[in-house]
């Protein structure tokens, strides 16, 4: 096991090589020039050179060896090495060009906390109501409650999170009273966040652990538990689950880094301080840093959950060992 | 099985850990929300409205406006007083003793190494220009793009040794040319460039205010490659930040909100009340507008077009049943804001259109040709006037803006700024346009090429483009085609000349006509529309060396008039107003100037009744 996750360990950084060299690529394309007001004064165009100079935005070349100097550490390494004062963070991450004051390393370390915390209780709703209906609906196949969970099913995806939102901004605002929006650090500041962020993944959740708990109910094993004398509940929640689980587990990797990277729509709806915002903003200002910082975040969690992902199957069903 | 629940409870944890680390803050006495996230607190560095009023709140400069004077009088501030020669070119300050918000004493050596910092080339200040009024600015501020460029382009055995030669011989040519000294901690002495009579207005505002001179150089570092001094963000967070001003920077949460606290140490405390201001950042516009109404917020500016109409025509009934009152105090004297303090109580009452400092208008490319290279019909006047004359700009602000805005027949709002008068511009007279486009050589607009309208996306731009594009099609038998951007697109083109027809806006800064008129100067680096004219430069020119103020407002007057009514490189079409939501009889003091500057942080808070 050990073995296995060192080696998937040491393939993440080439990984996200390929994925910093295809962004640095993308984003510089996005036209216009970042380090400008669109609106009022303009500094002489000496400056703006200058400025362009100092965020080695003149050259492609130049800035995509200096930022993976500087964000990889290795530039930390070196003055280190050297026995040269440093100031700034080891692994850093540059400035924001539209958000002088801030650093993409400080923009990410206050919202991703914000973000992984309602993509966790999405995932938790997501994993427990689907898993319920999922397997309800499996236990009954062409039953009014299998009809019943597979329109959800349907339902959960094909709804956008701002129809959810906004319906829930609504139940919550007006049926119960309660003040949602911008109440981040509330209970219901997180609840109704993550409920939008997490039905479509329940959804998911639902139809892959049906099919899964379809399958595994009608498989030979099941037949001889049964044959057994076990009782039914634990035929089910302990025999088959745990094949029933797999696709729910490979689902799992890629929906915790999408919901803990944040979601524009959710915290656009409720006014959460989370990552996601700046994947649209970044791209809207071509905060250049900022871009990049947001996409390799995403990627790294990416990487990572996937391999957890891996791990867990290897817990789950030791047949995957097959070194 | 029991493996499976170590993921779960992680979940649950990171869940959990949000209720924990982050509990809302108590209700702060005033709450305002800003027009969007601060870009920064560095003033060499500012140039967004927003960053503005939050600046003003934790930087004193050496003067600051009186909001209540009908021309913004300079009064004093950190300078307890000042001498001026008599041909307005050295202006001599003396500083009180005031200390920044960490003890430090304030001194006429941390304005000079702030100053110092605006005029350096790298740190590309948008307000160099008017530190440049300084004798020798524009001179040094050369000087060392010259000298960073040939470093940058020389090679060095030791590149860090080389910069910081370069960095002591910058040092030794700023005291050279230019005309800033501190012979003493308290005494400030400015040359200036020519007679300057409105310098004491531009150093009112925060932009001259000074930065803590030790906080800042802890972040400052140079470049061995490019010979710049960089300075890195990290000394305006809360925490570094060392304030000069009645407030001091408490908590600033990217995009969520910030805090501050009354300063202490603030040489004018007493006059303060308000002991904290948070600043929440709200995105969503609706949302904006429900904070306010619920009480969150106590004063808001910015309202969203969906509710802007209805708020402005429920206030303009409210106006109508109480018009003779409103009539006798506006007689007396009072602001508007005044005004509004003195009606009744009445949540229609709750929003507020002051005049601003700002206009509204089209760019045409005056460049004899169009960036395709093919002819272009706007280096005419006479089609540039014709354009111009049928414009019905009084259906514009009624239809679309809505909120009663004063249609522009001049690039400076009139009235904004006292004793200037403002030409009367051109009238709208659609039989006059069609016979100047006839004298241009194009009759019933045959002959001109499709008329391109550009725009940015954002806001109302589009309605306000397809009205003005139906109009010039009706009226003068052209076709138009609307070009619709994203705004750095929009940006790049406009900069570059790649337009005929392009919206555009204008916000002045400091309280004098060149504030506005600069943007048309033969070489501006803001002239997006390429307009040259030698009358005009010289009408410019005369009055900066005029010290007659009257002589000289009269020569700015008729520089305008050759702007509005006869070359027309930009046609105006509405003067903007500023929307406020607050609560006349609880936030009271809210300035109604046209100028638009604000001291929210000086107003006065009263119980709601």
């Amino acid at each position: 096991m050990m073995r296995f996750v060192l080696r998937r360990l040491a393939q993440v950084p080439l990984t996200l090589l390929a994925i910093y060299t295809l962004t640095v690529l993308l984003a510089w394309a996005v036209p216009g020039n970042p380090l400008e007001n669109p609106e009022g004064p303009q500094p002489p165009p000496e400056a703006v050179e200058a400025m362009k100079a100092r965020y080695n935005l003149d050259s492609t070349w130049r800035f995509y060896w200096s930022y993976l100097d500087g964000a990889s550490g290795v530039g930390a390494l070196r003055d280190a090495l050297a026995g040269r004062d440093r100031t700034g963070p080891i692994f850093d991450l540059g400035p924001s060009l539209q958000y002088r004051d801030q650093t993409v390393g400080g923009i990410i370390s206050q919202s991703l906390p914000v973000s992984i915390s309602i993509g966790a209780a999405a995932i938790l709703i997501a994993l427990v109501l689907g898993l319920a209906i999922g397997i309800a609906g499996a236990l009954r196949p062409g039953g009014w409650l299998d009809h019943l969970t597979l329109s959800f099913a349907m339902l959960g995806v094909s709804v956008p999170a701002f129809v959810v939102g906004t319906v829930l901004l609504m139940v919550a605002g007006s049926w119960l009273g309660l003040a949602v929006v911008g109440r981040w650090g509330t209970p219901q500041g997180l609840l109704f966040p993550a409920l939008t962020l997490g039905l479509p993944y329940a959804a998911y959740v639902a139809r892959l652990s049906r099919e899964g708990m379809l399958e595994a109910l009608a498989s030979d094993y099941v037949r001889t538990a049964r044959a057994k004398g076990l009782s039914p509940s634990r035929v089910v929640l302990v025999h088959a689950l745990r094949n029933a689980l797999l696709p729910v587990v490979t689902f799992l990797g890629p929906a915790c880094a999408g919901a803990m990277t944040g979601s524009f729509v959710v915290e656009s709806i409720f006014a959460l301080p989370g990552l996601g915002q700046h994947f649209v903003a970044a791209v809207q200002n071509k905060d250049l840093f900022l871009i990049i910082g947001v996409v390799m975040t995403f990627s790294a969690m990416l990487v990572l959950f996937n391999l957890a992902v891996e791990v867990m199957y290897r817990w789950i069903d030791p047949r995957t060992v097959r070194e | 099985m029991t493996r499976l629940l170590a993921p779960l409870l992680v979940l649950i944890l990171l869940a959990a850990s949000a209720l924990v680390a982050d509990r809302p803050l108590p209700r702060a006495d005033l709450v305002i929300l800003n027009r969007g996230e601060v870009s920064t607190l560095d003033a060499t560095q500012m140039s967004w409205l927003q960053d503005f009023r939050v600046a003003v709140m934790l930087f004193d400069g050496l003067s600051r406006y009186d909001l209540d004077s009908p021309d913004l009088t300079p009064i004093p501030a950190l300078a307890s007083s000042w001498d001026i020669s008599p041909d307005a070119t050295t202006y001599t300050f003396h500083l009180r003793d005031a200390v920044w918000s960490n003890g430090d004493a304030i001194t006429s050596r941390d304005f000079v190494y702030s100053w110092r910092r605006s005029l350096l080339p790298e740190n590309a200040a948008d307000y160099a220009k008017l530190f440049q009024l300084i004798k020798g600015g524009r001179e040094f501020y050369a000087w060392r793009t010259r000298a960073l460029a040939d470093f940058a382009a020389g090679s060095y055995p030791d590149r860090d040794a080389a910069a910081l030669s370069l960095w002591n011989q910058t040092l030794a040519e700023f005291d050279r040319v230019v005309g800033l000294r501190a012979p003493d901690d308290h005494t400030l002495i400015v040359e200036l460039e020519r007679p300057t009579p409105y310098f004491l207005d531009v150093v009112s505002f925060v932009a001259f205010a000074p930065q803590h001179p030790a906080s800042v150089r802890a972040h400052e570092r140079l470049d061995p490659r490019t010979g710049a001094m960089v300075t890195s963000p990290g000394w305006t967070q809360p925490g570094s930040l060392v304030s000069s001003g009645a407030f001091t920077l408490e908590a600033w949460r990217f995009k969520r909100d910030m805090r501050l606290a009354r300063n202490p140490r603030y040489w004018d405390a007493a006059s303060i009340s308000i002991r904290s201001i948070a600043i929440p950042v709200i995105a969503d516009a609706n949302a904006q507008v429900l904070a306010f109404r619920s009480g969150a917020v106590d004063w808001t500016s910015d309202i969203t077009p969906g509710y802007r109409g209805e708020l402005v025509r429920q206030k303009s009934l409210f106006d109508a049943e109480h018009a003779p009152v409103i009539a006798r105090l506006r007689a007396q004297g009072l602001s508007a804001a005044q005004v509004d303090e003195a009606l009744p109580a009445d949540p229609r009452n709750h929003v507020h259109a002051f005049p601003s400092f700002g206009t509204y208008f089209y760019n045409f490319n005056c460049r004899p040709s169009l960036a395709s290279g093919l002819p272009n019909p706007f280096a005419d006047a006479r089609v540039r006037r014709a354009f111009a004359m049928c414009v019905d700009k009084a259906a514009l602000t009624r239809s679309i803006r809505r909120i009663g805005e004063p249609e522009a027949a001049t690039l400076i709002p009139p009235g904004s700024i006292a004793r200037y008068a403002s030409p009367a511009g051109l009238p709208f007279d659609p039989p006059a346009a069609r016979a100047l486009l006839g004298q241009a050589g194009y009759p019933q607009g045959e002959g001109l090429p499709t008329i391109e309208l550009l725009y940015n996306s954002e806001g109302e731009h589009d309605q306000i483009a397809q009205a003005t594009a139906k109009i010039w099609e009706r009226e003068l038998g052209v076709d138009v085609r609307l070009v619709r951007k994203e705004v750095r697109t929009f940006r790049e083109d406009v900069k570059s000349g790649r337009f005929m027809i392009s919206r555009a806006s204008w916000f002045g800064d400091y309280g004098d006509p060149t504030t506005f008129l600069d943007i048309c100067r033969t070489g501006d680096g803001n002239n997006d529309r390429g307009y040259t004219s030698p009358e005009y430069d010289r009408l410019l020119d005369e009055a900066a060396r005029e010290l007659d103020p009257a002589r000289r407002f009269e020569l700015l007057s008729r520089a305008e008039s050759l702007l509005v009514e006869k070359d027309l490189p930009l046609l105006p079409l509405f003067h903007y107003s500023q929307l406020y939501m607050y609560d006349p009889r609880r936030v009271r003091g809210v300035s109604a100037h046209p100028r638009q500057v604000q001291y929210l942080h000086r107003v006065r808070l009263e119980a709601s009744p």
